[in-house]
C-alpha cells in the first residue's frame, strides 16, 4: 500500500475517535433518558424491592449518568464491554458471535448487489436509447421504490413457500451441526476444515437475506454508473481515443469505465454504510443470528449494555467501510495521489 | 493510396451536410495535394469544423451528408463502411484536438495512451517504449521517458498538446486534421507549436488540413485557404494570394477588423451585426453574406453567386466588387491620440502584492503557497486607457480582482480618487464600487439567465433607494442606445442574444453608475474578430462621450495596442516592462516583451514567422 493511503487511514483512524466518542455518549445519554428500566425486564414477577435494589447496584445503575459513562467508557478502553442483563453473558462474547455472520452477509449482499448494478449499468448504457433501456430504467425505479425488509418478505412468499427451493430460516439446515471455530467466520471456517456440506448450506441460506440485502444497492449503481458512463462518453478524450481508431469496446472498459467508476465508488461507500442499517430488519425477518437480530433481542429487553455495544460496533463498521472505500478511490483516481 | 504526387490526398466534390434538411454547409469542393496545408478559415460556427467532424464521423446530432462525397486516396469517407473507416482513423488520417489537456484522459499516464495507440497500430510491445521516447523527442519534449509516468493534468497545455502531435504522426499518416490547435494555447506557446506541426509536417510530406479562426495564423501556416462564412465558400486561392489581395468583401472584412501590431493607428472598420447561428444558414437567400455586405445590390439576395476564377487558382463568390481592388471595408481614419488632462489619477495602485497561502489537500498535506502578484504599481488617469499584457498564470487577472476589491491585497495600497480603498469595507467600498465597474470575459456566465435585458442592465439600481420602474425603463433605452443595442431587446433573456451582445450588455450594465473607469478582464477574447471589433471601436467611442478610463486586460498584444496608450507587461505577478503602448511593443527592452512581440505573426508576408528560435524544448 502506498504512502499516501497509509496516511489516510491514519487520519480516519485519528478522526475516528472524537466520532466514537460523541456517538458513545449520544446512545449512552439516550439510553439513560428513556423510561426503559432493563433491571425489572429481568427479574422475576415475585421480586422484593430489596432485590430490585440489589440487582441496580450490582450493574451500577445507581451512580449518575456520567459517573456511569466514564466507567463504561473505562472499562471500554480495555476491551470490556460489560455484561448483558438480560442474557447474563459477557458482551464482547455475544458481539463476538454474531458479528461475523452479518459481516459474511453484508459482504455478500454489497458484492452481490454492486455486480448486478454494474453489469446492469453497462446493459443500461450500451442500449441506450433503445427499448432494452427503458425496460430497465422502469425496473429500477421499482426495484428502488421497496426497502429492503418489504423485498425480503416478498422473495420469502416467492422462493420458500410459493415455489419452495430456498430456505428462509437460520444460518444452516438444523441437521448440520457448525465446524469448530477458527476465526468465527462460518464460511471461512467450514471452507479450512473441509466442511463442505456446512459451507454449502450456509451459502444456500445466505442466498435470499444477500438477495434482499442487494436489491437495495444494485438499482442505485446502476443508474449512477450509467449517467457517469453518459457523461464521460462525451468527453474529449473517448472522441480523441474514436477518432485515433480505438475499437469501441477497448475505449468503453479503458477509458470511460475507469473514470465513470468514480462516482460509482462514492455510492458503494455511502450505500455500503446503508446496508448495516438494512441488515437489522433483514437478519430479524430470517431468523439470521447476526448483530441485527442481537440489537433487536436487545432493545426488546432494554438489555441497555448490549444495545451500547452493538450501536458502537455499527459505527465503527461504517467508518470502517467509508475508509475502505476511499482507499480505493485514492487507488482509482491519479488526481488525488500526485496532485 | 495517396502518395502518388499530382492526385490528390483529400478531395471533397461537392459536399453537402444538412441539420434535418436544411442545407448547412453548402456544395463544397476543394483539394489537398501530398505534402500541401490547406487552411479552413472562419468565424465560429461558419461550418469548417464540420469538414474534420465529416472524416471522424463525429457529426453532432440531426447532421448529415446529403450530398457529394468525400475522397479519400480515391475512396468515398462518406459511405465507407464504419470498419474500414475505424481502420483508416489514427493511422492514415489523424487528428490534433483544440484543447490538449481535456483530449488526454486524466486517470492514464502518458506512456499508457501513448502505448495503447502504438498498440492499435500493432507495434509489438517490447518496441513501443523506444517509439514513444523517440517520438516524444521528435516534438521536442525534454525528458521523454520521465513523462511517461506522468498523468496527463500534470502536463501544461503546450506540453500535451505536443504529445498529441507526436502521437498524430506516429503512424505517419498521409493526412492530418488540425483543428484550431493553438487557439487555447497562449501567444508564444503557439508559435512553438505551429513550428513543430509545420516542420514535421515537411519531414514527412504530410497533408495538413489546418482549420482556425485567424486568417493571420492561416497566411502562415498554409499553402492554400478556404474563407468559409456561413458553410458557403466565400474565397478559395494560394495563402499569400488571398491574404495579401482578398477579393471577397468578407475576406477583407476579417482582415479590416483584425487590428495590426504594427503601422499606423486607424479606426477598425467593422461589418453590422453576427453571422447568424447554423440552424439559420439555409434561411439566408442568395448570397449568405448579402445581408451584412457592404457593397451588396439588389441581385445579391436573389441567387447563389458562383465562385468566379480572379487570378491564379485564386476563387471568390460575388458578383460584385471583388474584381477590383478598393471596393469592400477599408480602415478607416487614423486614431488621434487623445491628451489627457492633467488632474489626479482615477485609480492608482501602489505596490500591491497578493500572496495566496499553500492550501491543505484532504490528507492534511499543505502546498506551497504562491505570490500571485508581485508589488504592482499601477496608475490611470481619466480617460486613460491601460492595457496589462501577459501570458495564463502572469498574475493580470488577479490584479484586477484586487483593483474591483474581489479579493484582497496582502499589502500595498489601492487609491481611487485619491482615497486609499485598500480596507474594502463601508465608505471605502462605496466609493470604489461607484468609481470603478468591472466587466468580465464570459459573457455568458456574467449575465443571470433568469433576468431580461431590461433588469440585467439597471441591476445596480435596485440598491438605490426610490428607483421607480419608469425611471429604471429610462435609463436602460438609454443605455442600449449608448452601446449599440436595440431597444427591442430590452425584454429578451440573455439565452436570446448572441455573444456580442451579452457582451454589450455586461458593458451596458458596468455604465449605469456611469463608473469613471472600466475594469475589463479579456472581454473580447470569447468573441470573433468582426464582433470584437464592434466591442473595441464601442470602446473608444465610450471614452469620446463618457471621458472614461479603461484597464484593459488582455493576451493580444494588437488589442491591447489598438486601444490603449500605455501598457504594462506582467509576467509571473511581476510587472517586467511598462511604458507608452507604441514605445514597448515597437521596440520591447525586456527578453520577455520581446518573445510576446515575436510569437506574433507579422503583417509582411516577407518576415519570417515563426522566428527559428521558436521551438525550443520545453
Amino acid at each position: 500500500m502506498s504512502r499516501i493511503a497509509l496516511q489516510l487511514l491514519f487520519r480516519r483512524t485519528l478522526l475516528a475517535i472524537p466520532i466514537l466518542l460523541c456517538v458513545s455518549a449520544l446512545v449512552f445519554g439516550i439510553l439513560r433518558l428513556l423510561p426503559a428500566d432493563p433491571i425489572a425486564m429481568s427479574l422475576p414477577p415475585g421480586a422484593t424491592a430489596a432485590d430490585f435494589e440489589k440487582l441496580r447496584q450490582s450493574f451500577g445503575l445507581d451512580r449518575s449518568i456520567p459517573e456511569q459513562y466514564v466507567i463504561w467508557l473505562g472499562r471500554l478502553v480495555t476491551g470490556d464491554l460489560g455484561t448483558s442483563i438480560y442474557f447474563r453473558r459477557d458482551v464482547g462474547d455475544l458481539i463476538a458471535k454474531a458479528l461475523p455472520a452479518t459481516l459474511e452477509l453484508v459482504l455478500l449482499g454489497l458484492v452481490l448487489g454492486v455486480a448486478i448494478g454494474i453489469v446492469g449499468g453497462l446493459a443500461m448504457f450500451s442500449w441506450r436509447g433503445r427499448m432494452g433501456e427503458q425496460v430497465l430504467d422502469l425496473g429500477t425505479t421499482g426495484l428502488m421504490a421497496i426497502p429492503e425488509f418489504l423485498w425480503a418478505i416478498l422473495l420469502i412468499l416467492a422462493f420458500g413457500v410459493a415455489l419452495p427451493i430456498l430456505p428462509f430460516i437460520g444460518r444452516l439446515s438444523p441437521e448440520l451441526v457448525l465446524p469448530p471455530p477458527v476465526t468465527g467466520f462460518l464460511l471461512f471456517d467450514s471452507l479450512v476444515t473441509g466442511h463442505l456440506r456446512v459451507l454449502g448450506s450456509a451459502l444456500w441460506h445466505m442466498v435470499l437475506p444477500a438477495f434482499a440485502l442487494a436489491i437495495g444497492v444494485a438499482p442505485l449503481v446502476m443508474r449512477v454508473l450509467r449517467s457517469s458512463l453518459l457523461d464521460v462518453i462525451q468527453e474529449d478524450y473517448v472522441t480523441q481515443a474514436r477518432l485515433r481508431g480505438i475499437p469501441e469496446h477497448t475505449i468503453l472498459v479503458r477509458h470511460a469505465l475507469k473514470n465513470a467508476a468514480l462516482p460509482t465508488i462514492s455510492l458503494i461507500g455511502v450505500q455500503g454504510g446503508f446496508m448495516f442499517g438494512g441488515t437489522v430488519l433483514v437478519e430479524m425477518i430470517f431468523a439470521y443470528p447476526g448483530l441485527g437480530n442481537l440489537m433487536v433481542d436487545a432493545v426488546r429487553n432494554h438489555d441497555l449494555p448490549v444495545i451500547q455495544a452493538v450501536g458502537l460496533v455499527y459505527c465503527v463498521l461504517v467508518l470502517g467501510i467509508n475508509a475502505i472505500v476511499d482507499v480505493v478511490y485514492l487507488a482509482a483516481n491519479p488526481k488525488l495521489r500526485v496532485a | 493510396m495517396p502518395g502518388s504526387s499530382g492526385s490528390p490526398v483529400l478531395e471533397a466534390r461537392g459536399l453537402t451536410v444538412s441539420l434535418r434538411g436544411a442545407q448547412v454547409l453548402r456544395d463544397l469542393s476543394f483539394a489537398v495535394k501530398p505534402g500541401e496545408v490547406l487552411g479552413l478559415v472562419g468565424e465560429s460556427g461558419a461550418g469548417k469544423s464540420m469538414i474534420g467532424r465529416v472524416i471522424g464521423r463525429t457529426l453532432p446530432q440531426g447532421f448529415a451528408v446529403t450530398g457529394g462525397s468525400l475522397l479519400f486516396g480515391g475512396r468515398d469517407l462518406v459511405g465507407l463502411e464504419a470498419e474500414p473507416l475505424r481502420a483508416l482513423l489514427g493511422d492514415r488520417i489523424a487528428f490534433i484536438p483544440q484543447e490538449p489537456l481535456t483530449a488526454l484522459n486524466p486517470v492514464l499516464t502518458i506512456g499508457q495512451q501513448f502505448g495503447e495507440h502504438l498498440e492499435r497500430l500493432r507495434v509489438p510491445r517490447g518496441l513501443r517504449r523506444d517509439r514513444i521516447v523517440s517520438a516524444l523527442t521528435d516534438v521536442r519534449l525534454r525528458d521523454p521517458a520521465a513523462l511517461l509516468e506522468l498523468y496527463p493534468f500534470q502536463l501544461s497545455g503546450g506540453m500535451c498538446q505536443r504529445v498529441m502531435i507526436a502521437m498524430a504522426f506516429a503512424s505517419e499518416p498521409a493526412l492530418i486534421v488540425a483543428d484550431e490547435p493553438t487557439t487555447a494555447l497562449d501567444v508564444s506557446t503557439q508559435a512553438h507549436i505551429v513550428q513543430i506541426i509545420r516542420g514535421m509536417q515537411r519531414d514527412h510530406r504530410t497533408s495538413l488540413l489546418f482549420i482556425t479562426h485567424d486568417l493571420r495564423l492561416a497566411s502562415r501556416v498554409c499553402d492554400d485557404i478556404l474563407v468559409l462564412y456561413a458553410g458557403d465558400i466565400v474565397e478559395q486561392g494560394p495563402a499569400r494570394e488571398v491574404s495579401e489581395r482578398p477579393r471577397h468583401p468578407y475576406t477583407r472584412a476579417l482582415q479590416a477588423s483584425n487590428p495590426p501590431l504594427g503601422g499606423t493607428r486607424r479606426r477598425l472598420a467593422t461589418l453590422p451585426d453576427q453571422m447568424p447561428g447554423i440552424a439559420g444558414f439555409a434561411s439566408l437567400p442568395g448570397c449568405r453574406f448579402a445581408s451584412r455586405c457592404p457593397i451588396r445590390d439588389g441581385a445579391c439576395a436573389s441567387a447563389v453567386p458562383p465562385l468566379m476564377e480572379v487570378g491564379p487558382r485564386h476563387r471568390v463568390r460575388c458578383t460584385q466588387g471583388c474584381l477590383s481592388d478598393d471596393r469592400g471595408l477599408v480602415p478607416g481614419e487614423p486614431l488621434v491620440a487623445v491628451p489627457l488632462d492633467g488632474r489626479d489619477p482615477v485609480l492608482r495602485v501602489e505596490d500591491v502584492w497578493k500572496h495566496y497561502a499553500g492550501k491543505r489537500d484532504w490528507l492534511g498535506r499543505r502546498h506551497p503557497g504562491v505570490d500571485a502578484v508581485k508589488g504592482a504599481t499601477v496608475s490611470v488617469a481619466p480617460g486613460e486607457f491601460v492595457g496589462i499584457v501577459g501570458e495564463s498564470g502572469s498574475g493580470k487577472s488577479t490584479l484586477a480582482r484586487l483593483v474591483m476589491g474581489l479579493e484582497d491585497a496582502t499589502s500595498g495600497r489601492i487609491m481611487v480618487d485619491g482615497v486609499d480603498v485598500t480596507a474594502n469595507a463601508g465608505e471605502a467600498r462605496r466609493i470604489r464600487l461607484g468609481a470603478l465597474q468591472m466587466v468580465f470575459q464570459d459573457p455568458q456566465s456574467a449575465l443571470n439567465p433568469r433576468r431580461p435585458v431590461e433588469r440585467l442592465v439597471t441591476q445596480v439600481m435596485e440598491a438605490a433607494d426610490g428607483a421607480g420602474d419608469a425611471e429604471r425603463l429610462a435609463r436602460a433605452k438609454a443605455l442600449m442606445r449608448e452601446t449599440g443595442l436595440p431597444v427591442d431587446l430590452l425584454d429578451r433573456y440573455p439565452s436570446q442574444l448572441s455573444g456580442g451582445q451579452k457582451q454589450r450588455v455586461n458593458i451596458a450594465r458596468a455604465l449605469c453608475v456611469t463608473p469613471r473607469l472600466l475594469v475589463a478582464d479579456e472581454i473580447v477574447s470569447g468573441l470573433d474578430v468582426s464582433v470584437q471589433a464592434q466591442i473595441l471601436n464601442l470602446l473608444l467611442d465610450l471614452r469620446q462621450t463618457r471621458g472614461i478610463g479603461l484597464l484593459f486586460i488582455s493576451h493580444d498584444l494588437a488589442v491591447v495596442r489598438y486601444l490603449c496608450s500605455r501598457v504594462l507587461v506582467m509576467r509571473n505577478g511581476e510587472v517586467v516592462e511598462e511604458g507608452a503602448t507604441e514605445a514597448v511593443l515597437g521596440d520591447p527592452r525586456h527578453p520577455y516583451t520581446r518573445s510576446l512581440v515575436a510569437a506574433v505573426p507579422p503583417e509582411d508576408m516577407d518576415v519570417p514567422w515563426p522566428p527559428l528560435a521558436a521551438a525550443e524544448s520545453v
